[in-house]
């Protein structure tokens, strides 16, 4: 994809985390307070001292972890441009250089019972620091390695399920049925397919601008209009999008594909698909609703393979920053996702590690 | 038809117009080869009875995946029909249906559909006659959403979910709704089976829909064969008799 952006990049195998990103934040904050917890059982002969013990630990951590934490938020457009050991170095200097500042600025402060400012403590205290940052970060980059597989693997599952066989057939027959009586919409028809399928094979990881993603998703509907004619109906909100926004490559198109193979074709009488795309600050929604059977008759045969694909690759995009829903009423069905606003050129990249 | 024997009597049955249009237009090629007629098409499996049983049709080419009635379906109600036409499915993917009929040797088409190979099933299919209504059953996963009664030169479609209870009565079964009955002629132990998520049985004769009990009352004869217990359905005023067999259901639905 030359025109769309990546989440890939040459150094995603040796990337530091995203100090801006929630879930890596929260992850920080869970590990590091873990540790300290264990360092308070270790030293503890009752459960009452491990409190002690643990309050203790934390007048101290809790200020470092918050001052490295910013720094490293400000830090971030800086740190993403060095060479991953350069950045471990520079993550590392700055939780000593915090610690040590705190310690011997703040020592008395934060922790009035364990004052002695001597420079034993303060090495040890700074060494403390620099292992747990190194921890998180042998943590983090193991966890990228992880999921950068993961991620190849999902793909391949995804490209055999992500455009339905029964989507393909059903379309090439009907591009036949109009060749002879209306070639120019047979050509267009093989056009629109086109575009879908040279998508659907590309790298899934690929981010697309907005806009691409709802062409695209269009064209889609403009194929299954030609075979389903007046029963396929759909009511496009598009609420001042803006221009410049990026999402994983299909993830509205197979939502669509969902709501016309589960909802509306199964319908006697069709009906209407609601898409919805809005932008609520720094977040992006999208909503899809389609109405369905009534649940008694509906036949479950169907796999949810694809809304599976689209859960696990929002999942591994943004970690806990995008969201997803699932409503089935008695003759509904809504899927809703909330996912990050990124930006065409952002400076830093998005990855989830 | 000019009363041509030879000539084939083809009947369309597809949801999607540009499948139908593409059916046509195969179907004529294939005429220089074999003499065919397109007698008809229609667009889902109610039209499609309620023109055939008008007509005298030798194939239907019968999609498998539409909405309301499967064509899986439709080619079991079809066998009301007086003279019931040979069924050829067509499908673009439906793997499991593929390999059911690959199972019990049933004729179908893969969509988009070669003349070559609709030529072969068509000049087989005189031969070949009707599918079975056992095989058919078979090769369906769900049970039919509608009964079907031949009456009057027409044939009526049943919604199972009407349905209020199923009775044998000598050489037919009695379907009630809430509006009417009408007569079937099917087995009550294969229906038993098929609807088991939605009917019981009260009696040796008698199938029930479970969402329909409204409650038991004590009367009737008290004999071997009777409980003395009966049962109320919604909306009808007529009392079921329950056997002593099936005593147990006064409990589980009480």
């Amino acid at each position: 994809m030359n025109r769309g952006r990546s989440i890939k990049q040459n150094t995603m195998n040796e990337a530091l985390p995203n100090f801006r990103n929630l879930g890596i934040t929260l992850r920080i904050l869970l590990i590091s307070n873990g540790m300290a917890l264990l360092l308070a059982l270790s030293q503890a002969n009752d459960w009452a001292e491990v409190m002690r013990h643990m309050l203790q630990i934390a007048t101290l951590l809790t200020p470092i972890l918050l001052s490295t934490w910013m720094l490293l938020w400000v830090m971030q457009p800086w740190l993403v441009q060095l060479s991953y050991w350069y950045g471990v170095l520079a993550v590392n200097v700055v939780v000593a250089a915090v610690t040590l500042f705190i310690c011997y600025f703040g020592g008395e402060l934060f922790n009035p019972l364990d004052s002695d400012n001597s420079s034993f403590s303060l090495a040890r205290n700074m060494l403390l620091g620099v292992v747990v940052s190194s921890v998180l970060l042998t943590y983090f980059r193991l966890r990228t390695l992880a999921l950068s597989s993961s991620v190849h693997d999902a793909r391949l599952q995804v490209l055999r399920a992500r455009i339905r066989p029964h989507f393909l057939f059903n379309t090439i027959n009907a591009v036949l049925g109009i060749v002879r009586t209306q070639p120019k919409q047979a050509e267009t028809a093989l056009e629109d397919m086109a575009d879908l399928f040279r998508m659907a094979m590309s790298d899934a990881r690929d981010l697309v601008p907005l806009q691409k993603e709802v062409q695209l998703s269009r064209q889609y509907i403009a194929l299954e209009q030609m075979r389903m004619g007046e029963r396929l109906q759909v009511d496009w909100q598009l609420q001042d999008l803006p221009e410049d926004a990026l999402i994983p490559q299909l993830l509205l198109q197979p939502l669509l594909e969902n709501a016309v193979y589960h909802g509306i074709e199964p319908l006697h009488q069709g009906g209407n698909i609601n898409v919805k795309l809005s932008r609520n600050g720094e977040e992006l929604r999208l909503v899809v609703k389609n109405p369905c059977l009534p649940s008694g008759e509906w036949s479950h045969r169907g796999n949810k393979v694809a809304l599976q694909n689209i859960r696990e690759r929002l999942h591994l995009l943004f970690d806990a920053e995008a969201h997803y829903q699932v409503e089935r009423g008695k003759d509904f069905y809504r899927v809703e996702i909330s996912l990050p606003y990124l930006r065409v050129r952002p400076k830093l990249k998005e990855r989830s590690a | 038809m000019s009363g041509n024997e030879s000539v084939l009597n083809v009947f369309i049955v597809d949801d999607e117009p540009p499948a139908r249009t593409r059916l046509r237009d195969v179907l004529t090629d294939c005429n220089e080869a074999l003499p065919l007629k397109i007698v008809g098409e229609a667009a889902n499996g109610r039209e499609a009875l309620d023109k055939l049983v008008d007509m005298s049709v030798d194939v239907v080419l019968l999609d498998i995946r539409m909405p309301q009635m499967d064509g899986i379906e439709l080619a079991q109600h079809l066998h009301k029909l007086q003279k019931p036409p040979v069924v050829i499915f067509t499908t673009a993917y439906d793997e499991y249906a593929i390999k059911a009929f690959e199972l019990h040797a049933v004729d179908y088409l893969l969509k988009p559909i070669r003349k070559e190979r609709l030529l072969e099933s068509l000049s087989r299919a005189r031969e070949a006659g009707p599918v079975q209504n056992e095989v058919l059953h078979e090769l369906s996963p769900e049970p039919r959403k509608n009964l079907s009664s031949h009456e009057r030169g027409k044939i009526h479609l049943i919604p199972i979910e009407q349905v209020l209870y199923m009775r044998a009565e000598l050489k037919y079964i009695t379907v009630r709704t809430a509006d009417r009955e009408y007569l079937i002629e099917e087995s009550l132990s294969a229906l038993e089976k098929e609807f088991s998520a939605r009917f019981v049985r009260i009696h040796r004769n008698c199938l029930v829909a479970k969402d329909a009990i409204e409650g038991f009352v004590r009367g009737g004869e008290d004999s071997a064969e009777s409980a003395g217990w009966m049962a109320k359905l919604k909306g009808l005023d007529e009392l079921l008799a329950i056997s002593r067999r099936q005593q147990h259901i006064v409990k589980e639905f009480g």
